[in-house]
């Protein structure tokens, strides 16, 4: 079983087919992450470092930006990414 | 790779993937009747519609939609039944121009009954089917292939398992040298210069742009906010963090080709390639808008199941999760849904609805056909108009 999707080799982030918790290893498709915090299923996980305004790339493409750093592990979400169109709405 | 494909070639080099004989009623009036003729053929099909001649501002889409859906290439023949107005000639000849070549007219006024009428019309019909079943496929190239991509009652898991499978599916396809057309514009919002970003020339990826902009004003005319409130708060408990990814997620259907150009509601794709069509949310509608645009086969991804189908396009239906396919088996070709469990990966299901468009392609039945789901809906941009 799987724990973790990645969606196109390009990506940075993976999503989790089940609730990750601290601590977690995810050995799988030649990558091996230590997750960093809880993510709930469906949610996303760095599988790289981000830094601050890097683009955060799923399914090969661009979905927005880190407004801080992630480090790999990660949770990846509204609290430290946003779109790139519509910020101002969502903050 | 060799195609396997094997399909009836139409006069104008266009290819039906079925054989259909379709009851097309050209006033709301007639629709029973057509429903009725069908049911009790030996294998004619039949929509209705509730279009009673009305000359308003969709005039000409109406016209233009029922032409195209009736000189779809995977009908044999189409059996017309008219009240004897102008538009209704221009449907036909409409129909006529886009390769229709074998049809009857029937007109109510000049038949007197609607009994004889009836009767006339299931006589034509089962003349058509015996003729359309001794018909036989030929070796037909990948170019036969006009896929449209569909999905409708959408899950969190939409956008990481049938949506990005079905794309694997499409790209193959593309790549072989079919068609495959994306629709639904109010999806694609918010993504839409990712998808121009992929355009073929800077044209095309204004023309995507263009359109996903002029739906958005005839929305906010109608005083909806369509892009602000996105993406909703269940999205983002479910995981999803901008708009872009959201919309990625439905866009993902058409997995990664470059868009070769784009098609007016119900337009036909005049060279291989992938496409996207400006299409609304409704799936009947858009199902409308593939059959006047040629499609011949649709693959719809769905997280919440549907029966929705069509008398003349086969409709591939794929759960997004497996607990809906196994409440639903009668109406769900494929699951995808295995994904997300982890026990199979994105390229595996987007092999096997491949083999599945091939198979469906040659003539093997999906459930809305089994289960005769023949939906059909005109899709209006303005309100009705009688005068």
């Amino acid at each position: 079983m799987r724990k973790v999707l990645i969606l196109d080799p390009r990506d940075n982030i993976a999503v989790c087919l089940a609730d990750l918790a601290e601590g977690d290893v995810v050995q799988q498709d030649d990558i091996t992450i230590t997750v960093k915090n809880k993510i709930p299923r469906g949610h996303k996980i760095a599988t790289a470092e981000i830094a601050k305004n890097d683009g955060i790339i799923k399914y090969g493409e661009r979905m927005g930006h880190a407004v801080s750093p992630i480090a790999i592990g990660e949770h990846v979400h509204v609290h430290n990414i946003l779109g790139d169109r519509l910020s101002a709405e969502q903050v | 790779m060799q195609s396997p494909l094997k399909a009836y070639k139409r006069a104008n080099g266009a290819w039906g993937l079925r054989n259909q004989v379709l009851i097309l009623p050209m006033h709301s009036a007639l629709s029973s009747t057509a429903r009725a003729i069908a049911d009790s053929s030996d294998g004619a099909v039949a929509i209705s519609h509730d279009w009673s001649g009305e000359k308003d501002n969709d005039l000409a889409r109406i016209i233009f939609t029922l032409s195209g859906y009736a000189s779809n290439p995977n009908i044999f023949a189409t059996v017309f039944l008219s009240i004897g107005s102008p538009e209704e000639e221009q449907i036909i000849k409409g129909a006529q121009a886009l390769g229709l070549t074998r049809f009857t007219n029937l007109l109510l006024p000049e038949i007197g009954s609607m009994e004889k009428l009836q009767q006339q019309a299931l006589s034509i019909a089962n003349g058509y089917v015996k003729e359309a079943n001794s018909e036989v496929r030929v070796d037909a190239p990948w170019s036969a292939i006009v896929l449209g991509l569909e999905c409708g009652g959408s899950d969190a898991l939409s956008g990481i398992t049938a949506n990005p499978a079905l794309g694997v599916a499409s790209d193959r396809l593309v790549e072989l040298g079919a068609s495959s057309v994306l629709g639904e514009t109010t999806e694609i919002l918010g993504a839409e210069h990712l998808l121009a970003a992929r355009a073929i020339d800077p044209a095309v990826g204004k023309k995507i742009v263009e359109m996903v902009a002029r739906y958005e004003d005839s929305i906010n005319y109608e005083g909806i906010d369509i892009r602000g409130a996105q993406p909703s708060r269940g999205n983002i408990e479910g995981g999803l963090s901008t708009l872009e990814e959201k919309s990625l997620g439905a866009a993902k259907k058409a997995g990664n080709a470059p868009f070769t150009g784009t098609l007016e509601f119900g337009e036909i794709p005049q060279v291989p390639g992938l496409y996207f069509m400006d299409t609304p949310g409704h799936d009947i509608e858009q199902l409308a808008g593939f059959g006047a645009g040629h499609i011949n086969v649709v693959v719809f991804t769905s997280g919440r199941g549907t029966p929705t189908g069509s008398a003349i396009m086969p409709t591939i239906k794929v759960s997004t999760n497996t607990p809906m396919y196994e409440s639903i088996p009668d109406l769900i070709d494929l699951d995808a849904g295995t994904i997300a469990d982890g026990i199979e990966t994105l390229a595996q299901v987007g092999d096997r609805i491949f083999n599945e468009i091939v198979q469906v392609a040659n003539g093997k039945l999906t459930k809305a056909e089994r289960g005769g789901h023949h939906e059909f809906a005109l899709s209006r941009m303005y309100k009705t108009v009688v005068k």
